[in-house]
C-alpha cells in the first residue's frame, strides 16, 4: 500500500513539472544533435549520388551497410542494423551490464562522460523542483537547487563509480573468471550461458541497487541538507535495508513501467516500414516520445523515491 | 644398381609362375569382389584398439600401396600428423602461435603423438619381406625444422616401378592429444582424424608430402579403407564409410567394423553421450543413401534443423555437381571445446550449433552444408589442400552459399545479446554480400594461389581461400552465365573426381566452356592481388547550347533555348583489374540504353543528345562483379533520394539519446 500511495504522489508531483520533463529531454535532444550532425553528414557522404541511397530510404542495403562498416572510424562504428528498434535497447543494456562503454569511440565516450556529469548537476533542480510542497518549475528555482547541490552530487557520483569499480573488479570479475573456468570445463555450452546470464542479471541488479542507495543518498542531502556523502551514503544504505520491501518494490515497480514503455516502443516501431517521409516522421516521432517517456519515468522515480522518503522518515 | 638389377632378375625367374597365379587370384578378386569408383591406389587395413583409460590409440595397419606414375620410387613418404602435437617446437604450432592459439596450459597428458613401432615390406610378387625401421627418417621439406616429426621416409631395398604395389605392415601407438585442432579428446568424446601413418602422393617422380602446417589441410590418393576399432561398449561410434558389423568381445568393449573404398581418408568420433539418429534418404530417383546424425545431448531440439541441412545439402550438391556416389553421410555435432566443429572427412563431417538459434539463423545449416560440400571439393575432387587451398575451400564457400540460398532463401541477421541471438527480420543477407568484406579488407596482402603456409596472416589465408575464390566463382557464373557456368562446373566436378586437379585443369574447362582461353580473365584472381572497383564517375546533363556571334562574317543572335540536353556519362575503373564492364544510362523520359567497355584504360566517357536529361548511370548493372569492393560507387543519380541519411540517423539518434539516458544510471 506504501508503495502504490507514494508512486501515486510521486506521479501526481511528476505530472505537475511536466515542463520541467519537457526542458530535460530538450537538453538530451540538444545533447544529441551535437553528434548526430557529423553522422548525418558520414551517411549522407557515404551514400553520396549513389541509388543505394533509394534502397537505404525503403529498407537496408546490407552490402551498403558492410562497405559503410569497413571503412567507419570513431562515432561511424556505431552504426549497426542492430540500431533498429529493440537492437539499440539492447545494445545499451549490454553496453551497461558487461562495461563495454569502455570500447566505444573516445569521442562518444567523453560526450556521454560530460552528459553524465551535466546530469548529476540537473539532478540538484530536479530534487529541488520536488523538494517543493507544491512541485512547480521556473528556471531559475531549477538553476538553483541544481548549482546548490552539484559538488555533492558529484562526489557522490565518484564514490558510486568507486563502488562499482571495486565491485567490478574484484567481485563480479572473480565471479567472470570462475565462470570462464567452468566454461573450459565444461562439455556444453548451456552451462556457461547459464551462468553468464545470472553474471548478467546479477550485475544488473546490483547496478540498480547502486542507483537507488544513491538516490536516496541524494534526497536525504536535498531534503536534510546533509553536506556528508558517506554519512548520507551510509544512511541512505540503512534506510533501504530498514525499509527493504517499500523501497525495494517502489523502484523495481518503476522499472517494471519502463520495460513496459520500452516493450510498447519496440512493438509500436517494428510495425512502422519507415519506406516513405511521413512513416519515417512518424517514427521519429515515436522515439522522441519515448525518449521524453524514459525521461518521465526517471523523474517519476526520484519524486516516488522521495515521497517514500518523507513518508518513512 | 646393376648387381641389385641381376639379383631381382634371377629372383623374379624364379617364382614367376607363382606370382602369376598371385596376381591372377588377386586381380580376380578385387575386380568381382566389389565395384569401386577409381583406381585405388592407398589401401588400408587397419586393426584399432581406443584405451580411453590413458587415451592411447594402438594399431596395426597394412598399406598396399601402388605407384601409379610413370616413375620408380625406392622411397615412400608418410605423414605422422598427430606430432604435430607433442611438443610447441613444431611447425604446426610454432605457426599456430602466430596466431596467439594457445597451448600454455598443455599439461604432461595433454600432448599427442604418433610413434611408429614396427613398418616392414610384406612378401609380395615384387617384394621380399623386410624391416624398414632402420631405414625411417623424419623429414623437413617445407621449412627445415628439425623438431618437426610430421613427416618420415623410408628408403627401400629396391625401388617400386610404375604399376607395382608394395604391402607394409606399420604397427604405431598414438596418444590422443587434448583438442588443439580438428582433433584429440576432450573428456568422453573423442574425434580422430589424421590420426595414422599415412603415406603421401607420388607425382611427377617426386613425393608431395609436406609438413603439418597451421593453416593447411590435406593431401592424399585413392583407396580402400578397411577400419576395425576396440572400444569401450557404452561408446557410440561414427566413422567414414558403411558400417561391416559389431563384435561383442565379452570384455566390456566392442569392435565396430567400417570399410569404404575410393576416399583419401579415414576419421572416427565416439562418445558414450552422442545422440544417434539414422535415416534413409532418396535424393533422385532410385537414389538413395543413409544418414547418420551424431547429436550432443543439448542440441537435442535441433536434430530437425540439422537432418533437413544434411538433406539439403545432398540433394542440391547432387544436382548442382554430380549424384552422391557413397551410400553413408555421417554428421556430427561436435562436443563444445572439442575445437573439431567444421571439419570434413570422406562421408564424415562435423557441423557446429549453438542450443539457441531462431530460424532464419544460417546456424546450423551454413556450416553443416559447408561441411558436406567439402564431400565434393575435397572429397570427390581430390585437390591438394596444402598447394591450392582456394580449390576445395573456395570452391566449397561458393557451393555453401549456393545451396543454403536455393534451400533457405536469404538469411536475417542476427546479433546476440548475453548469449541469445536476436534476429533483424528486416535486414537480409544477400547471396553477394558473402565473403566480400574479408576480401576487401585483405585483397592486396597476397595472390589467391599461394601454398597455405605461406600466406602473410591467417585473415588472408581465409579471405583468399575461402571468401576470394568464392567470390571469383560467383563473378565468373554471372559473367559466362547461369546455364553455361551450371554445366561447366558440373562437368569440372565429375571429370576430376578421383582425381587430383590443379588450377590448370580448372582452367582448361572453364576455356572449354566458355569457347575460349579464359585465362586473361582467370589469372587477374588467382595469381594476381589487384582489386576489383569500377565506378561512376560523373554524370550531367545541359542544355544544348545554341550557336551565338560570329560565324563565317554572319553575326548569329541567341535563339530561343533548345529542349534536348547534351549528357555525358564517365565511367572509371578504380581498381587493377580490367573486365570489360556493362554501363546502364536511364533518362527522365524512362529511355535506357546500354553500353559496353572493355575497362582497358582507366575511364570511359559516354556522351548523348538527347530530348531529356540522364535520370541515373549504372556500372554493371546486374551486378554480375561480385568481387567488386565498392557497389555503391556503380551508380550515380542526378537527384539522389534524400530521405535515407534523415531515416538512419533519426534511428541513430534515438540510439543515442536512449544511451545517454539509459547510462545515467551508473551516477546520473
Amino acid at each position: 500500500m506504501k508503495i502504490l500511495w507514494n508512486f501515486v504522489r510521486g506521479f501526481t508531483a511528476t505530472g505537475r513539472v511536466a515542463k520541467m520533463v519537457l526542458f530535460l529531454y530538450i537538453i538530451n535532444l540538444l545533447f544529441s544533435l551535437l553528434l548526430v550532425i557529423p553522422m548525418y553528414n558520414s551517411l549522407k557522404n557515404s551514400l553520396g549520388q549513389s541509388e543505394v541511397g533509394s534502397r537505404m530510404a525503403e529498407g537496408f542495403d546490407y552490402i551498403w551497410w558492410e562497405e559503410f562498416r569497413d571503412d567507419a572510424k570513431g562515432l561511424e562504428t556505431t552504426f549497426s542494423p542492430s540500431i533498429i528498434g529493440k537492437g539499440a535497447i539492447l545494445n545499451n543494456l549490454e553496453s551497461l551490464i558487461q562495461m563495454r562503454f569502455f570500447f566505444i569511440p573516445p569521442l562518444l565516450m567523453v560526450f556521454g562522460l560530460f552528459y553524465i556529469i551535466f546530469r548529476v548537476f540537473l539532478a540538484g533542480g530536479i530534487l529541488s523542483t520536488f523538494n517543493q510542497d507544491i512541485p512547480r518549475f521556473t528556471l531559475r528555482e531549477f538553476a538553483q537547487g541544481a548549482g546548490t547541490h552539484f559538488f555533492h552530487f558529484l562526489a557522490l557520483m565518484l564514490l558510486s563509480w568507486g563502488l562499482i569499480m571495486a565491485i567490478g573488479a574484484f567481485f563480479l570479475d572473480s565471479i567472470n573468471s570462475i565462470i570462464n573456468d567452468i566454461a573450459a570445463k565444461s562439455t556444453s555450452e548451456v552451462t556457461p550461458f547459464i551462468l553468464m546470464f545470472a553474471l548478467s542479471a546479477l550485475t544488473f541488479a546490483f547496478l540498480l541497487f547502486v542507483q537507488m542507495v544513491f538516490d536516496y543518498a541524494r534526497i536525504k542531502i536535498v531534503l536534510e541538507e546533509s553536506r556528508n556523502i558517506f554519512k548520507s551514503t551510509l544512511e541512505a544504505l540503512g534506510f533501504v535495508f530498514k525499509h527493504p520491501f517499500s523501497t525495494f518494490g517502489l523502484f523495481y515497480l518503476i522499472y517494471l513501467i519502463q520495460a513496459a514503455v520500452t516493450v510498447a516502443y519496440i512493438l509500436l516501431k517494428e510495425i512502422i516500414p519507415q519506406s516513405n517521409f511521413p512513416l519515417v516522421l512518424a517514427a521519429f516521432f515515436i522515439q522522441q516520445l519515448f525518449i521524453f517517456a524514459v525521461i518521465w519515468i526517471r523523474c517519476l522515480l526520484y519524486s516516488s523515491q522521495m515521497a517514500l522518503y518523507r513518508y518513512m522518515k | 644398381m646393376e648387381k641389385s638389377f641381376t639379383k631381382e632378375d634371377r629372383l623374379f625367374k624364379k617364382n614367376l609362375s607363382l606370382y602369376i597365379l598371385i596376381i591372377l587370384i588377386f586381380s580376380h578378386s578385387t575386380a568381382f569382389s566389389q565395384e569401386t569408383f577409381c583406381k585405388q591406389i592407398a589401401n588400408y587395413t587397419m586393426d584399432v584398439k581406443l584405451n580411453t583409460e590413458n587415451k592411447t590409440i594402438k594399431a596395426t595397419e597394412i598399406l598396399s600401396w601402388t605407384n601409379d606414375t610413370s616413375y620408380p620410387t625406392n622411397e615412400l613418404r608418410f605423414h605422422l600428423y598427430w606430432n604435430a602435437f607433442q611438443n610447441n617446437m613444431s611447425t604446426f604450432l610454432t605457426e599456430a602461435a602466430r596466431r596467439s592459439r594457445s597451448i600454455s596450459s598443455f599439461k604432461e597428458e595433454d600432448w599427442g603423438h604418433c610413434r611408429v613401432d614396427t613398418i616392414k615390406i610384406m612378401a609380395n610378387p615384387f617384394f621380399e619381406e623386410s624391416d624398414l625401421m632402420p631405414f625411417m627418417e623424419f623429414q623437413h621439406p617445407d621449412d627445415g625444422n628439425l623438431f618437426d616429426q610430421t613427416v618420415f621416409s623410408v628408403v627401400l631395398p629396391r625401388a617400386i616401378r610404375p604399376g607395382q604395389t608394395i604391402q607394409l605392415r606399420i604397427e604405431f601407438e598414438s596418444k590422443v592429444p587434448r583438442p588443439i585442432s580438428r582433433t584429440g579428446v576432450y573428456k568422453d568424446y573423442y574425434f580422430i582424424a589424421q590420426w595414422f601413418p599415412k603415406i603421401g602422393v607420388f607425382a611427377d617422380g617426386q613425393w608431395n608430402c609436406h609438413q603439418y602446417h597451421s593453416a593447411s589441410e590435406y593431401f592424399a590418393d585413392y583407396g580402400t579403407y578397411d577400419v576395425r576399432i576396440t572400444l569401450p561398449s557404452s561408446f557410440i561410434i561414427g566413422a567414414t564409410g558403411e558400417r561391416r558389423g559389431k563384435t561383442d568381445n565379452n570384455d566390456g568393449t566392442t569392435t565396430h567394423h567400417f570399410h569404404q573404398h575410393s576416399v583419401h581418408d579415414f576419421a572416427w568420433t565416439a562418445s558414450p553421450r552422442f545422440l544417434e539418429t539414422i535415416e534413409s534418404f532418396e535424393f533422385a530417383p532410385g537414389k538413395t543413401t543413409e544418414i547418420t546424425l551424431l547429436l550432443q545431448p543439448q542440441h537435442k531440439r535441433l536434430k530437425d534443423r540439422y537432418m533437413n541441412a544434411v538433406k539439403n545439402a545432398i540433394k542440391y550438391c547432387s544436382l548442382f555437381y554430380g549424384d552422391y556416389p557413397y551410400t553413408t553421410a555421417t554428421c556430427v555435432d561436435p562436443a563444445y571445446n572439442s575445437r573439431s566443429g567444421g571439419m570434413e572427412y570422406p562421408t564424415l563431417f562435423t557441423g557446429g550449433a549453438y542450443f539457441i538459434t531462431w530460424k532464419g539463423i544460417s546456424r546450423p545449416e551454413g556450416v553443416t552444408i559447408h561441411e558436406f560440400g567439402h564431400g565434393y571439393f575435397y572429397g570427390l575432387v581430390g585437390t591438394n589442400e596444402f598447394e591450392n587451398a582456394w580449390m576445395d575451400e573456395g570452391f566449397t564457400s561458393f557451393l555453401d552459399t549456393e545451396v543454403y540460398h536455393a534451400a533457405y532463401g536469404e538469411p536475417v541477421y542476427n546479433r546476440t545479446y548475453f548469449g541469445i541471438p536476436v534476429t533483424f527480420k528486416d535486414v537480409r543477407i544477400p547471396i553477394e554480400s558473402d565473403g566480400i568484406s574479408r576480401h576487401r579488407q585483405t585483397s592486396n596482402m597476397d595472390e589467391m594461389q599461394r601454398f597455405a603456409w605461406e600466406f602473410l596472416e591467417g585473415g588472408s589465408y581465409g579471405a583468399n581461400s575461402y571468401s576470394k575464390a568464392s567470390l571469383m566463382l560467383r563473378t565468373l557464373k554471372r559473367f559466362m552465365g547461369q546455364d553455361l557456368f551450371s554445366e561447366m562446373i558440373k562437368a569440372y566436378s565429375q571429370r576430376f573426381w578421383f582425381k587430383h586437379p590443379r588450377p590448370e585443369d580448372f582452367y582448361a574447362v572453364v576455356s572449354e566452356y566458355a569457347g575460349r582461353d579464359m585465362s586473361w580473365f582467370l589469372d587477374q584472381f588467382v595469381y594476381g592481388s589487384g582489386k576489383l572497383d569500377y565506378a561512376i564517375g560523373k554524370i550531367s546533363s545541359q542544355r544544348v547550347k545554341q550557336p551565338q556571334g560570329w560565324f563565317d562574317g554572319e553575326y548569329i543572335k541567341r535563339q530561343i533555348k533548345e529542349d534536348r540536353y547534351n549528357s555525358e556519362v564517365i565511367v572509371r575503373r578504380l581498381g587493377e583489374v580490367r573486365l570489360p564492364v556493362d554501363v546502364l544510362v536511364v533518362f527522365e523520359d524512362g529511355e535506357e540504353i546500354r553500353e559496353t567497355w572493355d575497362g582497358q584504360y582507366r575511364w570511359k566517357r559516354f556522351t548523348y543528345l538527347k530530348p531529356s536529361r540522364i535520370k541515373k548511370a549504372v556500372v554493371d548493372p546486374e551486378f554480375k562483379y561480385v568481387l567488386d569492393i565498392n557497389r555503391t560507387n556503380n551508380s550515380m543519380m542526378r537527384k539522389p533520394d534524400k530521405l535515407a541519411p534523415f531515416k538512419w540517423v533519426s534511428n541513430w539518434m534515438a540510439w543515442l539519446q536512449h544511451a545517454l539516458e539509459f547510462f545515467t544510471i551508473i551516477g546520473g
